[in-house]
């Protein structure tokens, strides 16, 4: 078993606070190809996963045989849950047809005979099958096998229609607060990743990443604890780094410049000029002032991030507000709504579904964190995608500039490395 | 909000107040009262001072961190460990510190210090601080020890000067009258956020009728309420939360059935016993009458115990037998519904030909029992169960169906009959947001705060 979980905490003690993000400086390799191995990894496991009733209804079916011996029984079922009608005559169907596999025939017996009464209950954590077994002159013997009720849950789950994928992009010790991939005009892969210091330019070559260049962050006051920043690359070679309190402007592509300056200028929220939204500079969330403002709105509640939906007259826009919910800003409302995902929020365009998905950060029931994409239809999030899991704390969760991919930053709990993946969206399975 | 008749109070479960406390936002400061009963002797976790378990659990819950917590479905999550896992055969466990976490003096919370808090709260454990975890070696696989160490007899707490334990939860010892009075103040660099309160103030040792008329005069915010007190302090609109049930009250023979004829004569006394009309009426309501140790929501098979009244058939058990009929039946003087339950059980039993005498004198053939469910663990809370009731080593309690065998075992040799399981009831000030407790009903504090006036 393991467990981990992570959500961003400000500084300023938030109630209800989550777990701070853990920082570890102490110098490691860089530990290219872990990533991918990871990811194979847990995607061996999804193939690799059975529905828990089957061996749940072996187990017990199993039992009741090794009490009774092959012959005929009269079975019956109660369901003492909260199952559905339908999930528990799944149920019954399940454990009558692994009964038969033993040779134990469900019908009528004789007065005589055995008689069992299967009896589908529950507890706080499981589901819980309780057979008790009469015989004539024997007395009640029982026979009880339980399915935890996480394993359990996904006994009707029609599976989401989209598939989130990621593509490991970078690994170091250091923290990576953002990363970037661009073609140059001769058609070189370059990425960028953006640490506390340096924005590191590497460039592709030889089948591998090459450190072509480092650009250093000059920054006066120290970096505030949960450090965030931005890192946007125009299409006119234009580059700019958001850092709190400090803002970098340079050049990318041939020449590499990077000059920055203490700024409170507003960060921006998404591939579209507006809106934008101060971050606040000794901390680790957005002040809620936008500028311009969302419509008749100019500011929201303190946020960590922003994801927008397009709509045929205004953009949705959802921020992940300081206290756990969620505010939706529309140009003239600002309603809240708790969903129960965590801190980072981004939103990619893409070819399938709706066209627009919100990638939202979550802690799933094992703690392990994920990204999931949802839509819209309306104000509530429906999920098109399964949970996407990763091996440790996401850090960071931005939409990559030109829109179509998103930006995953994770602390792998097993290396203390920080590891850098772009996330997009395929149609289907 | 105005309560308006008991269903509503039944409904009012703490995660519904909560969800609807969370509508508004919370306010920082204020001081919240409390009264409990029970007069807790020591704060220190790891020794047993007599008082009831559920009631230092929720004084532990104020002042300690436990490596890993139950959440309200009885899952584990990370407490002051963050991450954890167990090498096959669940022998030995290892346990990664949350970084940062301070105790309320001001030091660090280090590998050593958990290990060494661990070795006192249970001497049987091998526990190696190892830089940034602790490693617990057992003797034995134990599958549920995460569930084991989500109690609060657990707490991670490091000795002071004064061999007092010092913790790292939400709150600090402000000032402590042993029996008396605890008053707490914030823990502003609490790990896992601030509290909204400034502080918390309990009072120690306050009757039942007592913490009743002082919600009622203003002077407390949270009190322990009896069922007919809950009828009473919904109708006059005050909010009521409600546990699961989640304490076992049954009758425990002193010895062991000597002959066949005195084991029919314990079975006819449980079957003269009418525990609905106890829930119903004296009770008013609140309860559920229990034919096994543990509740059907934490076992899933507890409905097997079907607590049967059966008046006839208890006076052919009577007839049968050919042991004296005349037992004493013993209570705590000092606990009102022990009293109107142990009287309840003698006129039951007298109905059945056997003479039960009610009494708050010590030495008694039986006497009442109220034992708290520990954990939402199954296993973990028949091995409480049976250490509280001094039923013998539970230690090979490891799956449902060991947990079933043991209570098997124990109600067909009549040495316990199960009663009731009763709810923790408390009643709150219109003041209170935010309240929460996890379904064993032990407080959540952190999240509470105080409406201001008008608020």
């Amino acid at each position: 078993m393991r467990y981990h979980r992570h959500e961003r905490l400000p500084e300023d003690a938030v109630y209800n606070a989550p777990i701070h993000r853990m920082t570890d400086s102490s110098p490691r390799f860089l530990v290219w190809g872990t990533v991918l191995i990871v990811s194979l990894f847990f995607r061996g496991l999804a193939f690799s996963a059975i529905n828990p009733w089957t061996a749940t209804e072996q187990e017990f079916a199993q039992k009741i045989a090794a009490a009774l011996g092959p012959g005929p029984v009269a079975v019956e079922f109660v369901n003492r849950s909260s199952l559905t009608a339908k999930d528990a005559d799944d149920v019954r169907s399940g454990v009558l047809s692994q009964l038969a596999r033993l040779g134990v025939q469900a019908g009528r017996s004789d007065p005589a005979g055995a008689q069992v009464r299967v009896s589908i209950s529950e507890n706080v954590r499981s589901y819980v099958l309780v057979a008790e077994i009469r015989r004539a002159a024997a007395p009640a013997a029982f026979i009880i096998v339980s399915c935890p009720r996480e394993e359990a849950s996904g006994l009707s789950k029609v599976d989401p229609p989209l598939v989130l994928r990621r593509t490991p992009l970078w690994t170091q010790a250091q923290p990576i607060l953002d990363a970037a991939l661009f073609e140059d005009n001769s058609g070189g892969s370059h990425l960028l990743v953006l640490g506390p210091e340096a924005v590191s330019v590497y460039r592709f070559e030889g089948g591998q990443w090459r450190a072509a260049q480092s650009l250093a962050i000059k920054h006066d006051a120290p970096w505030p604890r949960d450090l965030r920043g931005r890192l946007i690359l125009h299409v006119d070679q234009r580059l700019n780094v958001f850092l709190p309190g400090v803002l970098c402007a340079g050049t990318h592509g041939v020449v590499w410049t990077l000059e920055c300056a203490s700024s409170d200028d507003p960060w921006p929220l998404s591939p579209e000029a507006a809106p934008r939204a101060f971050f606040a500079p000794t901390r680790d969330f957005f002040t809620g002032v936008l500028s311009p403002g969302i419509g008749k709105i100019s500011s929201t509640a303190k946020f960590y991030s922003a994801a927008s939906i397009p709509r045929l007259n205004a953009a949705l826009w959802l921020f992940s507000a300081t206290d756990g919910r969620m505010h939706l800003v529309d140009g003239t409302t600002d309603q809240t709504a708790f969903w129960k995902w965590g801190s980072d929020l981004a939103s990619l365009r893409s070819s399938c579904g709706g066209g627009t998905q919100v990638l939202a950060t979550q802690a799933e029931d094992d703690g392990v964190d994920s990204v999931r994409a949802y839509e819209f239809p309306d104000r509530d999030p429906v999920p098109v995608s399964a949970p996407l899991e990763f091996t440790g704390s996401i850090t960071a969760l931005w939409t990559e500039s030109n829109g179509n991919a998103g930006l995953a930053v994770t602390r792998n709990w097993k290396t203390g490395n920080y590891e850098a993946f772009r996330l997009t969206v395929s149609c289907g399975q | 909000m105005k309560h308006s008749g008991l269903l509503l109070v039944a409904a009012s479960s703490a995660c519904l107040l909560a969800s609807a406390a969370a509508a508004t936002r919370p306010q920082y400061g204020g001081t919240l009262r409390c009264a409990m009963q029970s007069a807790v002797m020591s704060l220190d976790p790891a020794t047993d001072a007599g008082a009831g378990d559920a009631d230092r659990a929720n004084l532990a819950a104020l002042l300690y961190d436990t490596l890993v917590r139950e959440d309200e479905q009885g899952r584990i999550q990370p407490g002051l460990a963050a991450s954890w896992q167990s090498e096959p055969g669940n022998q030995r466990w290892q346990f990664r510190l949350r970084p940062g976490v301070k105790f309320h003096d001001g030091s660090v919370v280090t590998a050593d210090a958990v290990a060494a808090s661990l070795r006192v709260a249970d001497p049987g454990w091998k526990v190696i601080a190892a830089s940034d975890s602790v490693i617990i070696e057992l003797r034995s696989p134990d599958p549920e020890l995460a569930a084991e160490l989500a109690e609060s007899r657990n707490a991670i707490t490091k000795r002071g000067g004064g061999g007092d334990a010092i913790g790292t939860g939400p709150f600090k010892v402000g000032a402590w009258e042993p029996g008396k009075r605890l008053t707490v103040n914030a823990n502003d660099v609490y790990w896992n956020g601030r509290p909204f309160l400034d502080s918390i103030q309990i009072e120690l040792g306050v009757s039942s009728r007592d913490q009743l008329v002082a919600l009622e005069l203003g002077r407390t915010d949270v009190v322990e309420l009896l069922p007919d007190q809950a009828r009473r302090a919904a109708l006059e609109g005050y909010p009521i939360v409600s546990s699961s049930p989640v304490e076992l009250v049954g009758l425990r023979f002193g010895r062991e059935a000597q002959s066949a004829s005195e084991g029919a004569l314990r079975e006819g006394l449980s079957l003269s016993i009418d525990r609905g009309t106890m829930r119903d009426v004296l009770l008013q309501g609140f309860g559920e009458p229990a034919g096994s140790l543990l509740p059907n929501w934490l076992t899933g098979y507890g409905f097997v115990f079907d607590p049967k009244f059966d008046l006839a058939a208890a006076r052919e058990k009577r007839a049968e037998s050919l042991a004296p009929a005349r037992w004493t039946v013993s209570y705590d003087g000092t606990d009102p519904t022990a009293r109107i339950l142990a009287e309840r059980v003698a006129l039951n039993a007298q109905d059945a030909g056997i003479l039960l005498h009610a009494s708050t004198a010590p030495s008694a053939d039986l006497r009442m029992v109220r034992v708290s469910i520990s954990s939402e663990d199954p296993q973990v809370a028949a091995q409480k169960l049976s250490q509280s009731l001094g039923l013998g080593n539970a230690d090979a309690i490891h799956s449902e169906e060991d947990c079933f065998r043991f209570e098997a075992e124990i109600l067909g040799s009549h040495r316990v009959i199960p009663l009731l399981f009763l709810p923790r009831v408390y009643g709150l000030s219109s003041a209170v947001r935010g309240w929460s407790q996890d379904r064993l009903g032990t407080w959540r504090p952190a999240s509470v705060w105080l409406a201001r006036k008008g608020g």
